[in-house]
């Protein structure tokens, strides 16, 4: 009988005891949340409310260079797309411009980490100036090499070219895609250079140090030991590094301008709409599939870079 | 199998001008495990690494087999190193970590998987030769660094702190392993530990340092039984030796109440020495308790089981101290307890400048 009392007594409090303690955990959960709200709106406010009118906008004819009224036109933006040559020669200019920037920033970026990556005298001011092409504003690192560096009259490159005997390139005009690569490279190598920096820093020394005892030499240190080690940085840096490259803008318009050769998504979208083009609602279709190829491709490299990362903890 | 020779080899870092190690001289034998032991900054480990090749020898010189190799690289002196973390090549599998420096020399994959299958029997890692080193235990990561040493079959084994990020139990039992493996591959070793108690368990010799000079070089025993100075008597042994300062009064020293007993030639340096300063040592186990001797208080009683330790107030030309008492066998003793004590071993008298006074 008083076993049977007591038993209930403990079933009702060990009740309430769980309640409570869901209670102070929803609790805790807010405090967590809350700080981080406003941001949140925030972002929501400026991204995703913008995307949704772009998939609006790409489901419709709108145009601005005729009286038309904005017209529902369903999938027909989207179908039309294969068909597009412009758009199809785009996108090929995107994925080879992005491409050779990050293959060529990277193995110039881990070239001058491993450089820097040794004690000597200057060290922090030599990494202060190799830092410094990432630094400047992309509109004035086009201007720069258009006008000092590639063009055919002033420009140092083709003064050089001049001293051995050959006659001057315009180098943004026989080869634009190439121009604009390089100067995409001298941008971003700096930015792979320090993630590469961090990553041989972050080395063990006496893991190098053993291998040295071991008897391996210094190129067979950096491929057995280090470059292993480097890998989930490289990938970082190409992940970061495709994510912006892929949205470049400036360099082409300042070094190019519109030229079939070297024209990429971005700027064949900014043509079409408020380039002159006026055409919004195909416009906007271009972008909402740049913007899923980004998502697929990110998320690839992010699944990639985290399982490496599991894999090193 | 190698001699290893230090002649006055010195090691000063950039910017310092007190040398790491300085002017060291030491002979070790072919086949001898030499331990160099000493405080935290006394120089051991750089001692160590000069011998490896990591550090630069500024003066003087390191031979192996009589062959100078002060100037040369690591990989140019056939030794090999087991580091305090290990410093596993976290990228390869444990053979492949195992067979590294083989592979670098350029021994074909067959014969270095069986010399790497070889050594993983003696160390009972061979259900663990596919695994990364991240998937290891902490005793299992020393033993591929031991193993990754061993497979080279080197002249000399450079051993920095290697059981120092075990814990306790695996540490003395690793210690016991470590000593008979050397025993029975025969080879030289250099070991450097912090931990006295390790340096006496495993050195047919041991090396004593302190602010990078070498003070006593001598088997364990020989280093328990005559310390040369101050300084190797306080810091080999545990609990450590009891050093009481004192004074020479009528050409007699006296210590916590205790007149000391001196041999003729001990008798002779003390009256010779100008100072009157002198320190007494006794260790722990050369103290009783009994009914004769000084009173004092116990203020600590460790009791270990097989021993203990009684940490008795006494009084000492005018103020207090504190000596350590080693009962044999567990004792009733406790806190608050009055008792006597009096001396019934060997006593080491230690003069102004710290030296042991000859006997």
């Amino acid at each position: 009988m008083s076993t049977a009392v007591t038993d209930r007594t403990d079933t009702s409090s060990a009740t309430s005891r769980a309640d409570e303690v869901k209670r102070l955990e929803r609790r805790e959960g807010w405090k967590r949340r809350l700080p981080i709200l406003p941001a949140l709106i925030f972002t929501i406010l400026v991204t995703q409310i913008p995307f949704l009118f772009t998939l609006f906008y790409s489901l419709t004819n709108w145009r601005l260079d005729t009286p038309d009224p904005r017209e529902f036109v369903g999938l027909e933006n989207y179908g039309a797309l294969p068909d597009d040559k412009f758009f199809r020669d785009a996108a090929w200019v995107s994925v080879q411009m992005t491409v050779m920037a990050v293959l060529f920033s990277l193995i110039v970026g881990t070239l001058l980490a491993v450089l820097l990556d040794r004690k000597f005298f200057g060290q922090g001011f030599v990494r202060t100036l190799l830092i410094t092409p990432f630094l400047v504003m992309p509109v004035v690192a086009g201007f720069m090499w258009k006008t000092q560096m590639f063009n055919s009259t002033f420009g140092v490159i083709n003064w050089f070219i001049n001293l051995f005997g050959f006659e001057s390139i315009e180098f943004a005009t026989r080869y634009p895609l190439a121009s604009v690569v390089v100067v995409l490279v001298w941008q971003w190598s700096p930015f792979m250079m320090l993630i590469v920096l961090a990553g041989l820093q972050g080395q063990d020394q006496s893991v190098l140090e053993a291998a040295r005892v071991d008897g391996a030499t210094s190129f067979g240190i950096f491929r057995q030991i280090t470059f292993p080690q480097l890998r989930p940085f490289l990938e970082l840096g190409t992940l970061l590094g495709a994510i912006y490259l892929i949205q470049v803008y400036d360099h082409i318009e300042v070094i190019v301008g519109g030229q079939p050769g070297a024209k990429n998504l971005p700027f064949y979208i900014a043509q079409r709409s408020i380039g002159g083009g006026n055409r919004f609602g195909l416009a906007s279709s271009y972008s909402i599939i740049v913007v899923i190829a980004s998502i697929i491709i990110a998320n690839i490299g992010l699944r990639v870079l985290s399982n490496l990362l599991e894999d090193d903890s | 199998m190698a001699e290893v020779r230090y002649e006055a080899a010195s090691r000063i870092y950039p910017g310092s001008e007190i040398p790491a190690v300085d002017s060291l001289n030491l002979d070790i034998e072919d086949g001898e495990l030499l331990v160099l032991v000493g405080p935290s900054g006394s120089g051991k480990s750089t001692a160590l690494r000069m011998l490896a090749g990591l550090e630069t020898v500024n003066e003087g010189g390191i031979f192996i087999n009589d062959v100078d190799v002060t100037l040369k690289p690591p990989q140019d002196r056939d030794i090999a190193m087991v580091f305090q973390n290990y410093a596993l090549y976290p990228s390869m599998t444990v053979a492949e970590n195992m067979g590294f420096a083989l592979k670098q020399s350029g021994v074909p994959k067959a014969q270095r998987m069986e010399q790497v299958r070889e050594a993983a029997r003696i160390l009972d890692l061979e259900p663990y030769l596919d695994r990364k080193p991240k998937n290891l235990s902490g005793g299992q990561r020393q033993r591929v660094a031991m193993g990754r040493a061993i497979v080279r079959s080197p002249q000399v084994f450079l051993m920095d702190e290697p059981l120092s990020n075990l814990d306790a139990k695996l540490r003395v039992q690793t210690r016991t392993e470590l000593a008979d493996l050397q025993a029975r591959l025969g080879v030289t070793m250099v070991y450097v530990t912090h931990d006295q108690v390790e340096a006496m368990t495993m050195g047919h010799r041991v090396a004593v340092l302190k602010d990078g000079i070498l003070q006593q070089v001598d088997a364990p025993r020989t280093l328990y039984n005559a310390p040369v100075n101050r300084f190797v008597a306080g810091f080999i042994g545990s609990p450590a030796m009891n050093l009481v300062d004192t004074e020479r009064i009528d050409g007699s020293l006296n210590a916590i109440g205790l007149p000391i007993e001196l041999s003729p030639g001990v008798a002779a340096a003390v009256a010779a020495q100008s100072e009157p300063e002198f320190t007494v040592g006794v260790r722990p186990e050369h103290l009783a308790v009994g009914s004769e001797g000084v009173d004092g208080e116990v203020s600590v009683v460790e009791a270990l089981g097989s021993e203990s330790f009684l940490h008795v107030r006494v009084q000492h030309q005018g103020g207090e101290t504190i000596v350590v008492v080693r009962e044999s066998g567990q004792s009733d003793i406790a806190r608050g307890d009055r008792l006597k004590i009096s001396i019934n071993g060997p006593v080491h008298i230690f003069g102004a400048d710290g030296e042991r006074l000859a006997d």
